[in-house]
């Protein structure tokens, strides 16, 4: 798996390029806690490249997405494709994310917050 | 009935992939489609992370057993171990996720193997251990 990381204003953006498996998924929360830590709480995960999440993969996101909503900020999704949706929705974590079709809807949600 | 296939390795989190892998191979070799495959993968790595994590209370606590095989139009995956009695009835269903503040993570991992596959069982035998039973029927690209 590998990550990428934009920054766009106050908002970061990043992509996750792989499985979010057991093997995997402690590099994302590791970057996600580090940016998170470094006081940007504005995060675009993008799941465009992203072919499998288990349930630590949600937990991890949830738990990232908790931390940021708590510094008043937030953490959203973007590109999951149609088996991502389909684990979110088994969860109910359709309701919990805000989840865009892709970075730009995504980018522009959080802007238009202010 | 077709026959069994089996494959014992260590309980390791790097050997779940493995495992994924084998009773993907046979799933696929049953017929059944893509979404199916990943259904299975998912439930896979639900059931074995929870033997680790539950019944073996953390990697290197013992092994994982698993078997696959085919019975009429029902594709059936066994997961054993020697690890402590599982008992999945005490682990709590996710609540609605309509209060955000409530959610909790935990227990995941039962909801998806019980939604992603057609019937799911637990036993304890205080010889053999813990199995696991799931059961999906195959549903061809065709049908």
């Amino acid at each position: 798996m590998s990550i990428e990381q934009q920054q766009v204003g106050k908002l970061h953006l990043i992509r996750v390029n792989g499985r979010l498996d057991h093997n995997q998924t402690p590099q994302l929360e590791a970057h996600l806690t580090r940016l998170l830590d470094a006081g940007h709480h504005f995060l675009v995960t993008d799941l465009t490249q992203t072919d499998y999440i288990n349930s630590g993969g949600l937990r991890c996101l949830v738990s990232a997405w908790r931390k940021a909503r708590q510094r008043e900020g937030d953490l959203v999704l973007c590109g999951l494709n149609n088996r991502l949706q389909e684990i979110f929705n088994m969860v109910g974590f359709d309701k919990v994310f805000q989840i865009y079709p892709d970075p730009e809807a995504a980018q522009q949600a959080i802007i238009n917050r202010g | 009935m077709g026959k069994k296939h089996v494959l014992t390795v260590p309980g390791l989190y790097d050997e779940i992939k493995t495992i994924c892998q084998f009773v993907m191979q046979g799933a696929e070799a049953a017929g059944m489609d893509e979404t199916a495959l990943f259904h299975i993968e998912l439930a896979c790595d639900e059931a074995c992370t929870n033997v680790i994590e539950h019944a073996y209370g953390g990697e290197g606590g013992g092994d994982v057993k698993v078997s696959w095989q085919v019975k009429g139009n029902v594709f059936i995956i066994t997961v054993m171990d020697n690890g402590r009695r599982f008992e999945p009835d005490q682990i709590p269903a996710p609540p609605p996720a309509d209060n955000v503040d409530k959610i909790k993570i935990g227990g995941l991992g039962i909801h998806f193997m019980r939604k992603l596959m057609d019937e799911v069982s637990f036993s304890f035998n205080p010889q053999t251990g813990n199995e696991l039973i799931m059961k999906k029927k195959i549903k061809t690209e065709a049908s």
